[in-house]
């Protein structure tokens, strides 16, 4: 599941999915604007088929927040 | 519906389209009261799978009134072809949006009034400050309204605010040939308000348009840069088995096939009403079919259920030859280019074989349950035309007179004859209200015999013919069949006393062939020998299309000189006996 999550976030950012670690975010990203961000999060949620609350989206720093997310919501990674 | 790719998809592949570059060019803006994100990269991705290359600008979040009123803005420097306006009905109805009977019913008509004429201000000042196509997107109506179910029985609420607000946009731009409305409350009303509509994503970034929809919103607006361009089809060719009609009547029968009033003859039946519609509306029909020609015309002029005729179809191929030639004979007859032609057939194999060998053509990919084929249709957007004239309505019967002079042309012996037997009268017509939509429509569209291929919007062709330098006129043709209608157009340049430039000569593919070039060009040099001009300079800008045109200057007296040609006035110009020429 994790793999699918790497692949998922490097497809919408535009990177190899290689260059991407749990600390990953919008600071190491240069692609990761505020807007991509949320077409991330869109995508996931349409992915692992949740729903994130409005204090999830704008909680997302790095990747860990997202996995985090997605366990919260029952996602087994 | 068109399945759509997510919106992660155009945004990247939009950043690997620089390196493309196409003939066809064109330069968006959009402005919006909202966020936007993601649009014009999906913009940009639909005109590259268009051919065609798209530069956007995309105005800062909610600066459109300052975009607009700043004649200086970043929005004019760019200089856009079209410019899309997307104002959102909070930002228009400001506290009204909430709290809408906070004020009388009076005050809420004089606010729609006040509202209404900001934004056609607005756009005043943009037409008068650009050449961009303006397309300003209507609001749509929310479904909430604070009175509830007694919304509908309140004077003047919310509701008819908006309604109203859209209709007096509507009336006022009804007439304007720069300016469109895109019926954006359509759209939500299409795809229903709590998909297009995320509150997450509103109160997360003020996105009004869900990510999901920013595609399906992209194909709506593609209708407009495709009309724009002049990339629209002219041309339906039509499959017969299984496509206009369910069953094959070769081995079915004619009361064998599928096609009546009930399912799922009633599916084709609807599918038939839909092409005839827009056949009416200018776009011409034809078959492509392997049958055998008996059993199937029968069907066609005989079948109860038939909605379309023979005599709506421009050509009928119905044949055993393959369907890649019967496609080239076709766009032959009717003289129209590969890339104006749509083409319906349910199956498979043969899709693939006409994509392949023409891919020009739009092969469209038809599902296999027939009941989808109407939707298809329907959302298709390359039948997207800015102006619908009169030519275009009458395109249709003017086809089928034009199978008769294929007749009558087939039973002479020499083409002298033909043309003799034709009766071609051509009226030179001013520029006037009446004909400058097609005089621009003209240089829109014609490809094939049109000398220098420039194209003119209605604006352009309306400051030409206030210009006392130009001449721009239109012909009309007509025949002992028929009218075809404004079917020549040319612009004189009077460059100095002594000498007259062709800007543009061109003739719709319908009457070529026919010497009516000769007959208008005979037209200018009287017109040019009358003004005491001595040289009529012209020139050919070769394109991949206009082949057709290539030796008319040299076979009508012109003289090469350099880079353009140049007919001295008083040689002699013979006048084709084949037509009389007339002038208003």
């Amino acid at each position: 599941m994790s793999k699918k999550l790497y692949e998922l976030i490097a497809r919408v950012m535009n990177v190899p999915a290689d260059s991407i670690d749990d600390n990953s975010g919008p600071e190491s990203i240069e692609s990761w604007t505020s807007f991509k961000g949320y077409v991330l999060l869109y995508e996931l949620e349409s992915e692992f088929k949740v729903k994130f609350t409005i204090d999830e989206a704008i909680d997302v720093k790095k990747i860990a927040d997202i996995k985090r997310h997605l366990e919260n919501h029952g996602v087994i990674l | 519906m068109k399945g759509e790719q997510k919106l992660s998809y155009y945004i990247n592949k939009a950043a690997s389209l620089n390196n493309q570059t196409f003939d066809k060019k064109t330069r968006i803006a959009f402005l919006g009261s909202f966020t936007l994100n993601g649009l014009a990269e999906t913009i940009q991705v639909k005109c590259a799978e268009q051919k065609i290359q798209c530069v956007t600008y995309v105005g800062a979040y909610n600066q459109y009134n300052q975009e607009i009123l700043n004649s200086g803005s970043d929005l004019y420097k760019f200089n856009p072809d079209i410019t899309f306006l997307f104002i959102d009905v909070r930002a228009a109805l400001k506290d009204l949006f909430h709290h809408p009977y906070s004020i009388s019913q009076e005050e809420r008509k004089q606010f729609v009034n006040t509202i209404t004429e900001e934004i056609l201000n607005l756009t005043k000042k943009f037409s008068d400050t650009t050449k961009s196509k303006l397309v300003l997107a209507n609001f749509n109506t929310p479904t909430f309204s604070p009175y509830g179910i007694f919304e509908n029985k309140t004077e003047f609420g919310f509701k008819r605010m908006l309604y109203e607000i859209n209709s007096k946009l509507e009336d006022a731009l009804l007439n304007s040939d720069s300016i469109y409305v895109f019926d954006f409350a359509h759209f939500v009303v299409k795809f229903g308000e709590k998909n297009v509509f995320d509150y997450k994503q509103f109160f997360f970034g003020d996105m009004q348009i869900n990510l999901d929809y920013i595609p399906h919103l992209a194909t709506n607006l593609m209708s407009y840069v495709i009309a724009y361009s002049g990339m629209t089809k002219k041309c339906i060719v039509l499959d017969l088995d299984n496509t206009l009609w369910g069953g094959i009547v070769g081995e079915d029968g004619f009361n064998g096939i599928k096609l009546g009033l009930e399912p799922p003859g009633n599916v084709f039946v609807e599918f038939q009403k839909i092409l005839l519609s827009l056949h009416q509306r200018g776009i011409i029909l034809a078959i492509n079919s392997k049958n055998n020609y008996d059993d199937a015309i029968m069907v066609i002029n005989e079948h109860p259920y038939m909605i379309l005729r023979e005599e709506h179809f421009a050509s009928l191929k119905i044949n055993w030859t393959d369907k890649v030639s019967n496609m080239k004979e076709i766009a032959d007859e009717i003289n129209i280019g590969m890339d104006s032609i749509a083409f319906f057939d349910d199956d498979p194999v043969n899709r693939e074989y006409m994509q392949v060998n023409l891919p020009e053509v739009l092969t469209v990919n038809l599902p296999h349950d027939p009941s989808e084929f109407v939707n298809i249709l329907q959302n298709m957007n390359e039948f997207s035309v800015l102006n619908i004239t009169h030519e275009d309505q009458q395109r249709g019967k003017m086809y089928a007179e034009q199978r008769k002079r294929s007749e009558l042309e087939k039973s002479v012996p020499n083409l002298e004859n033909f043309l003799k037997q034709l009766d071609l009268k051509v009226s030179i017509k001013n520029a006037n209200e009446f004909t400058i939509p097609r005089i621009s429509q003209l240089t829109l569209k014609t490809n094939q015999f049109n000398l220098t291929t420039k194209r003119y919007q209605e604006n352009d062709i309306r400051k030409l013919s206030e210009d006392k330098n130009y001449l721009v006129r239109c012909a009309q043709v007509q025949d002992k069949f028929g009218d075809n209608g404004i079917t020549a157009v040319f612009i004189v340049k009077k460059e100095n006393q002594k000498e007259w430039v062709i800007d543009t000569f061109l003739l719709s593919c319908r009457v070529m062939g026919r010497e009516v070039e000769r007959g208008i060009l005979s037209h200018i040099v009287n017109e040019a020998k009358n003004n005491h001009v001595e040289k009529i300079r012209a020139q050919f800008l070769p394109t991949a299309k206009n082949k057709p045109i290539e030796d008319f200057l040299p076979n009508c007296g012109f003289k090469k000189d350099n880079d353009s040609w140049v007919y001295s006035v008083n040689s002699p110009f013979v006048v084709p006996d084949c037509l009389t020429v007339s002038a208003e």
